[in-house]
């Protein structure tokens, strides 16, 4: 679509070098696809002017790239070392069990995801969950059932 | 304990310093004025003289590392500021808040900084995870823009990430604002005299960047009389674990590090009682309980082996398995492993495995001697830090709690099992085994 | 690199090497083996990447340096695993950290036995293994291409592979994904890597990750023999070695010319030898006996039918080369057809000019110009492909590369370097004038054939007089399938009383030709090659062909017309080489060929360029695809790199019509069009549109290209 073109083109000419538009251009194919699939690569490269294979070596080094279908939601739960010490487990634990999937899958009506992450950089206000990449913080397995409530009305 | 003079926070708590005016209000945009009618090698002196030394992690000089940028003459490309905002050391989250409650000093720091080092083009890579301070930083850029009087001929470009610990590392984080797979360079080149598309680059950290106008405030020499020496100043530490007020605390360099456990932190909760401690971020030497009586300083805690490293204090309590702390941090440096050098690597997935036998209760003595042959043998060897530093923190798990390691063989399990809150917490890199269609990394 | 020495010690060895030298390099010099895998100067700057150089290296940090990213500094004092324990200790641990995901796959593994990984782990590593973990594992092999297999678990992830394709061949297209112990070295979708040079990451790769899928478990390093020749696929030469294995070519190696292919090998000179055992090749002289038919006759027989032939058409004959005939090949025909018979024409593949001497320099100057002009708007890569690999290394080394004419960017340059590639050439003549009046530093022409410099200067040393065409023609003599091919040659063929033709193929030549003769392939035979630059080479005979090498027939023939000529290429070339090479003789035609020095500035009449087209249309330049012709034909595995139906736009022209990159377009032209993908290129001037000939079909010189 020519709006996506358009808008990557934008990106490109903030930089000195076109190439550094990588990283915004695909987070936006990414938005736009719901994910990094075989198209949004071939739509990326196309707009950045480099192969799609280029697109895919870069996206596939990035933890909050997708190249495989994600939910509509993503529900993500710091298990590292401070929020492991809060409880993070038991918070995981929580939201398998609330949202009927393990963590790493999709809810069947691929809605929702759920996975671990490394340190969100909350470590103070532990456990940190990012529902959407914004973070709730001091979540404790009592927060789940409101926390899934809210997501699934949203 | 008395609260440290504020010097990042300066005015934090009274104000809400997100706003443009209100910075103003208290003297915000007034040193970069100075600085302006100052040259730049002025500033640069200013900034030696107050002995700031880099808040990222590498400690390193910060008036220094400008002056390594060349002349024009020595070199016609242009100069870039770089500052890495893409904090992800397990520990760490000062950036997180300075960026959220100080984004106008930051760039008004970043704006003296351009001209200390005769650049007009800042980038500020923010980790992509870090959605709040984002926005915060995207408004007080719109009115920045406002201001062109603040702004001059500087452009600011707030680049995001996207998920990668070793983006952090300065090369890997000039690779990755080129666009490409996040891994890091060998230096030299340095990144001063060939960084950001070859050209000079300073990359600074965001609350080095934060506390330059306040320096130009003080006088060099006035912030240099604060802290102790090689560590002067004050600086913005993260506490977090088992503490009753976990949080960032800005404390003048060389205070005890009980102190800022016991007092600042409120000490460990629930009655349990301290184990060990984080000094500086999990890619640090951890210490004992017996041993926190040291100076949160560079010298004192380089006597013990460790360093304040990006200034995160983690308190662990009795309850904790050291072995299923190894686990979790070796999974961490696995799965953030970029994967360019063969020691970092294969090391890495290898020590895991070796920790999850010990864990598990079928290692025998020699896989113990094997995991710190591995630690060794990764140590020294590796293109960046992150190998190195995951190696030098595992080994010293062992080294500081022999008996449990040794425990863990004898008894054919772990002692502390599901009471320890680090038992079996699921890990990124461990993910697939767990789902199936998990992706894997991404 | 100047001339500037710098002194250090390696080993306790005083080493003196020119300012600028890697430490790798250095090492070398005096006799000191520092293992690498990463490490190879030709993809660039060093990476550090894999930890197999680490040395100890005063001053320096206490930990041991990656040697290949240093370069020597006076007064450095290197100790390798020679004389450090921690050096040895520090490679001893790569090696052991590269093992313990690494397949025991040594028995299965073609590379084994030329295993850069085997040998060090011999020199440098451990004994045995103390891993006693699962191995990560990943489906295997799995083919990338039809020519190229790769393992994953076998990949040491050095990235050498990865580095060719983004910074050499520039085609974007085998990259590692994933991060960590989970990286891996893919393509985009599992597509196939088709790209003209792919098969150099088979060579570059020190583990067996990357394997030829034509070469799999054909051979084992001690029982196949190298012999050293030069490629006659294209006007290049690229040295190589070809694999033989109980008489039979198995694969073609790059023998590592610096000046003229610095080690690559496109993947036709590569890919391309298995067409010499094809169903179809002719053993047998075929003597046309009805109207249709032909029977296998003896050579006896044919040469009496030749004979007879000749002597019936003696004043009226035209001879046809092909450019791949060898020089000595080409002066033995010339020999027989010119002086012994009078041959009164011949149809030259092409004519390289003598003027192009004046800018002789080697292939590798283009690589050190400031300024490189390449005109003639046909595709350099199809045409003579290594010669792209040496235009991309210039520009990124800072040159200037322009597919336009702009004289002061030449005049001003201190080394520039003209090439021209596509027709209206006029043999290097118009490229050798620019360059004298402009000011340039060398000077190329991209014949169209192998060795249509040498053919041209062979035929012409057999004789001096200037013959006048015959019409009607009574023996058209059509030497090589190349020839046989040719449209034009044909159009003879069809008038002419009687045809002889020397082919490899049965049916090249079947409709039209009276006796058809068994031509041999380069691969087959001893002799010599004139490359563009002008620098002659040595082919050596591979494989035995099934049928009498040419120099044998010809000069069997020869004596019947009282014509003294060896069968041996020695004396053969020795008489060219008096008139033509300045005497060289043939021994001293070198393993490395050396060029040949300048000669002097001729002058040569330009012949105006066409006007192009007014109409708005695009003028078409059609191009025979590298990928194409008898030989790739009969190569299963070569087909997937046939010329896709595209047509080549600059971008501005795309831009102006609405075409993006990839899109379906109809081109037409005064009563026919054709429906062909959009490719934009960037090496292409606006106002030129390419199409490969397979895919042009009737399209006339001037086409409007629109979105279909």
């Amino acid at each position: 679509m020519n709006a996506y073109y358009d808008e990557v083109q934008e990106l490109k000419a903030q930089y000195p070098d076109w190439r550094s538009a990588a990283l915004p251009a695909l987070r936006l194919a990414q938005e736009r696809h719901g994910y990094l699939s075989a198209d949004a690569l071939r739509e990326c490269a196309d707009a950045l002017g480099t192969t799609p294979a280029f697109c895919e070596a870069v996206a596939s080094f990035y933890d909050m790239f997708h190249l495989r279908p994600v939910g509509r939601r993503l529900v993500e739960v710091c298990t590292n070392v401070s929020c492991a010490l809060a409880g993070a487990q038991q918070v995981l634990e929580a939201l398998e069990h609330e949202l009927g999937v393990a963590a790493g899958g999709t809810t069947d009506d691929g809605e929702i995801t759920l996975r671990t992450v490394e340190c969100l950089g909350g470590c103070g206000w532990a456990t940190i969950v990012a529902l959407d990449h914004t973070y709730r913080t001091h979540v404790g397995p009592d927060d789940v059932p409101a926390i899934v409530e809210e997501i699934r009305g949203g | 304990m008395a609260e440290a003079r504020q010097i990042v926070f300066a005015d934090a708590a009274e104000r809400d310093l997100t706003k443009l005016a209100e910075y103003e209000a208290v003297g915000g945009y007034a040193m970069l004025e100075k600085a302006r009618a100052m040259t730049p090698q002025a500033v640069i002196e200013e900034v030696v003289a107050s002995e700031l030394r880099g808040r990222g992690g590498a400690f390193f000089p910060t008036g220094r590392k400008w002056s390594f940028v060349p002349k024009p003459e020595q070199n016609p490309n242009p100069h870039y500021l770089l500052v890495n905002a893409d904090e992800s050391e397990p520990g760490s989250f000062k950036d997180n808040e300075i960026m959220a409650r100080v984004p106008h000093r930051l760039i008004e720091g970043c704006l003296i900084t351009a001209h200390a080092v005769e650049s007009t083009h800042v980038f500020i890579y923010i980790r992509g995870e870090y959605t709040g301070p984002y926005r915060v930083l995207v408004a007080a850029l719109e009115e920045l823009h406002e201001r062109p009087d603040l702004r001059g001929d500087v452009t600011i470009v707030l680049h995001r990430g996207a998920g990668a610990y070793i983006c952090g590392e300065e090369t890997a984080l000039l690779e990755s604002l080129e666009g490409k797979r996040g891994q890091p360079r060998t230096k030299p080149p340095f990144p001063a005299i060939a960084g950001l598309y070859a050209s000079p680059t300073v990359v600074n950290n965001v609350e080095t960047i934060a506390t330059v106008p306040q320096v130009l405030a003080m006088g060099g020499a006035e912030y240099a009389k604060l802290g102790v020496p090689d560590s002067r100043g004050t600086r913005v530490v993260s506490i977090s674990g088992h503490v009753a007020r976990p949080g960032n605390y800005e404390i003048e360099n060389g205070v005890s590090l009980r102190s800022l456990i016991d007092d600042l932190g409120g000490g460990v909760p629930d009655g349990h009682a301290l184990k060990a401690v984080i000094p500086g971020g999990s890619s640090t030497v951890i210490l004992r309980a017996d041993e926190i009586d040291v100076g949160y300083d560079f010298n004192s805690l380089l006597k013990l082996n460790t360093a304040m490293g990006s200034a995160g204090v983690v308190a662990i309590d009795e309850r904790c398995c050291m072995v299923q702390l190894g686990i979790r941090v070796s999974e961490f440096y696995e799965h953030e492993s970029c994967g360019k050098c063969t020691p970092c690597r294969e090391g890495t997935r290898w020590t895991t495995a070796i920790l999850r036998r010990l864990e598990g209760g079928t290692a025998t003595q020699g896989d113990l001697d094997l995991l710190l042959d591995v630690c060794d043998r990764i140590n020294g060897k590796c293109l960046c830090p992150l190998g190195e530093t995951a190696a030098i923190a595992i080994a010293s798990y062992v080294d500081k709690f022999p008996g449990e390691f040794q425990a863990h063989i004898d008894e054919g399990g772990c002692p502390f099992g599901d009471s320890s809150p680090l038992h079996d917490v699921l890990a990124p890199v461990a993910q697939h085994a767990h789902h199936p269609s998990a992706t894997v990394p991404a | 690199m100047s001339t500037e020495l710098v002194t250090l010690t390696i080993d306790g060895n005083t080493v003196q090497v020119p300012k600028g030298t890697g430490l790798v390099e250095a090492a070398l010099a005096a006799g000191i083996e520092i293992p690498v895998f990463c490490y190879e100067p030709r993809l660039g700057p060093p990476v550090g990447a894999c930890r197999m150089c680490l040395c100890e290296i005063t001053p320096g940090p206490p930990k041991p340096q990656a040697a290949c990213t240093l370069t020597v500094q006076d007064g450095m004092t290197v100790r390798t695993a020679l004389t450090s324990p921690l050096a040895r200790e520090a490679q001893n641990a790569t090696l052991e950290f590269i093992l313990v995901n690494h397949p025991l796959d040594c028995p299965v593994c073609d590379k084994g036995g030329e295993c850069p990984l085997q040998d060090l782990t011999f020199r440098y590593g451990p004994g045995n293994t103390r891993m006693t973990f699962p191995k990560r594992t990943f489906d295997k092999p799995i083919p990338i291409s039809p020519l190229i297999a790769l393992d994953r678990e076998r990949c040491i992830l050095c990235y050498r592979c990865t580095r060719f394709s983004e910074s050499v061949a520039e085609d974007g297209q085998l990259i590692a994904r994933n991060r960590g112990s989970l990286s891996q070295i893919a393509t985009f979708e599992d597509e196939p890597y088709r790209a003209h040079f792919t098969g150099n990451v088979i060579e570059l790769c020190p583990v067996g990750a990357l394997t030829s899928t034509q070469y799999r478990f054909e051979g084992r390093p001690w029982e196949i023999q190298n012999v050293p020749t030069v490629c006659g696929m294209c006007p290049v030469g690229c040295n190589v070695n070809a694999t033989t294995r109980e008489g039979k070519v198995k694969r073609i190696i790059s023998r590592n010319h610096h000046d003229v292919d610095r080690g690559w090998l496109c993947d036709k000179g590569r890919f391309a030898f298995s067409h010499l055992r094809a169903g179809d090749r002719l053993t047998d002289p075929l003597l046309r006996v009805r109207r249709r038919g032909f029977e296998e006759v003896s050579w006896d027989r044919a040469l009496d039918e030749a004979e007879r032939l000749l002597r019936e058409a003696e004043g009226r004959i035209v001879t046809c080369l092909s450019g791949s005939e060898t020089v000595e090949q080409a002066h033995a025909l010339a020999k027989l057809l010119r002086g012994g018979l009078g041959s009164h024409g011949a149809v030259l593949p092409e004519e390289v000019s003598d003027a192009l001497d004046a800018f002789r320099v080697p292939l590798s100057a283009i690589a050190e110009a400031d300024v490189v002009t390449v005109l003639g708007d046909a595709p350099v890569v199809e045409r003579a492909p290594i010669v792209e690999l040496w235009i991309k290394e210039a520009r990124r080394r800072g040159a200037r590369v322009l597919y336009e004419l702009d004289e002061d960017a030449v005049r001003s340059a201190e080394r520039a370097i003209l090439v021209w590639s596509g027709p209206l050439g006029q043999g290097g003549a118009r490229v050798a004038a620019l360059a004298r009046t402009l000011g340039a530093r060398g000077a190329f022409y991209l014949p169209e054939t192998a060795n249509g410099r040498g053919v041209c200067d062979a035929w012409a040393a057999a004789a001096d007089d200037e013959p006048t065409p015959p019409d009607p023609v009574g023996l058209l003599f059509v030497s090589g399938d190349e020839a046989a091919a040719n449209p034009a040659v044909r159009a003879l063929a069809e008038g002419a009383e009687r045809v002889i033709a020397v082919s490899m193929f049965q049916g090249l030549a079947a409709g039209w030709a009276d006796l058809i003769l068994p031509g041999t392939s380069y691969l087959e035979r001893d002799g010599t090659y004139v490359n563009l630059e002008g620098r002659i080479q040595r082919l050596r005979r591979v494989v035995i062909p099934p049928a009498p090498d040419e120099l044998a027939w010809i000069a069997k023939l020869a004596e019947r017309f009282g014509v003294a000529l060896s069968p041996y290429p020695s004396a053969v070339f020795d008489e060219v080489s008096a008139t033509a090479f300045g005497g060289l003789p043939f021994g001293e035609v070198g393993e490395f060929a050396p060029l040949p020095h300048a000669g002097g500035v001729e002058t040569t009449e330009i012949e105006p360029l066409p006007e192009t087209a007014t109409d708005g249309g695009l003028r078409l330049v059609r191009y025979r695809a590298l990928f194409s012709g008898p030989a790739v034909e009969r190569v299963p595995e070569l087909q997937f790199q046939r010329a896709l139906p595209e047509i080549q736009l600059a971008e501005s022209d795309a831009h102006a019509r609405g075409i993006r990159n990839g899109a379906q377009v109809s081109v037409r032209s005064s009563g026919t069009s054709v429906s062909l993908r959009a490719r934009l290129a960037r090496d292409l001037r606006p106002g030129v549109a390419r199409i490969a000939e397979e895919h042009a079909g009737d399209l006339q010189p001037s086409v409007e290209v629109a979105p279909a």
